[in-house]
């Protein structure tokens, strides 16, 4: 895969927040150990009617086509950056600095990969180093994608308190995704919430679909335990 | 065969080697809940009901909506910059 980073995400970084250690402008997670697998759901991100032209015109230096593409991806980058950040004027300034970054780097788009998903990656990274100025505490690069023991998911071995009571709301739910670390919580929402495939958000990543996998699990289990204690709390009141 | 002693495998197993076999399991494409751990298992039967349940609670999330109008005109603006160009990105222009 011949993916052009986005400009600006820098080289050689070993800054981090609590968020953890990048480097080259991406996260990096442990050796995969597993293979790739096939596809397993449904895909949620089909090609869309007129982008590949769009594209095509906008790299040639197209206004309109490229007012097409902020158009066509405005929401799903605003929605990202949204949920990663979880405020309304850092999300937009965000979006603004991904699709700046689109402007300037859209010539290097090879179609190697979907657009939508080159697009992503772009954003994500605009949001990793955004996370990362925010200048919080550094910790090692697994502490990201690897919370310590009290943020991560729990096995449930002998629990008695079961199920939700799937009468989960969007509110709840939204809520809880926002309270996942955000190694977690990338994952969750480009998998889970997006409805991009393992392989793609590896890709985005520059990490093993084996650790991609890995991450949706714990990201799962950690929102039960929050779903959970929300639900205990309700029940008291 | 080999399918058939990872039935009986995962019929001995306790909860802890299950959870341990889970995520690999939902990538599997497998039906989890038919899984023999989980129909002697009432605790993780309640965990792979929960799971499922938020992956698929998590697929009504999308969309939040879009960015102020804001977003576009800043993004024009500094595209005028990164141009040194005064006029706007407009309908007929080239970037």
């Amino acid at each position: 895969m011949n993916l052009a980073m986005p400009s600006g995400t820098g080289s050689g970084l070993t800054e981090a927040s609590k968020y953890g250690t990048f480097k080259n402008g991406r996260v990096r997670m442990n050796a995969d150990p597993h293979p790739a697998k096939p596809v397993q759901h449904m895909r949620r991100n089909p090609p869309i009617e007129g982008e590949a032209e769009a594209i095509s015109r906008a790299q040639a230096g197209d206004a309109r086509a490229f007012e097409t593409l902020y158009a066509l991806h405005k929401r799903r980058v605003y929605s990202l950056c949204l949920r990663m950040l979880g405020n309304v004027a850092e999300a937009e300034d965000l979006t603004q600095e991904a699709f700046l970054q689109l402007y300037r780097k859209i010539g290097t788009f090879r179609g190697d990969s979907a657009f939508s998903t080159w697009l992503h990656r772009l954003a994500v990274n605009v949001v990793l180093m955004h996370l990362r100025k925010k200048g919080l505490p550094q910790v090692s690069l697994e502490e990201t994608l690897e919370p310590s023991q009290d943020d991560g998911p729990r096995k449930d071995i002998g629990e008695r308190d079961l199920m939700l009571s799937g009468s989960l709301d969007r509110v709840a739910l939204e809520r809880a995704v926002e309270n996942l670390p955000p190694g977690y919580r990338l994952v969750f929402v480009l998998h889970d919430v997006e409805g991009y495939e393992h392989n793609e958000i590896a890709e985005m990543l520059d990490c093993s679909i084996g650790n991609s996998k890995s991450q949706l699990h714990k990201a799962r289990m950690k929102l039960r335990d929050l779903l959970r204690s929300g639900e205990r709390k309700e029940s008291l009141v | 065969m080999s399918s058939c002693r990872n039935e009986q495998d995962r019929e001995t197993m306790n909860c802890a080697e299950f959870q341990e076999k889970l995520p690999e399991l939902f990538e599997s494409g497998v039906d989890v809940s038919k899984d023999p751990h989980v129909k002697s298992c009432e605790n993780c039967a309640a965990l792979v009901r929960d799971l499922e349940y938020i992956a698929s609670q998590a697929k009504l999330l999308l969309p939040i909506h879009d960015p102020s109008p804001k977003v576009w005109e800043n993004i024009q603006s500094a595209i005028r910059g990164d141009e040194g160009n005064k006029e706007p990105v407009g309908a007929s222009k080239r970037l």
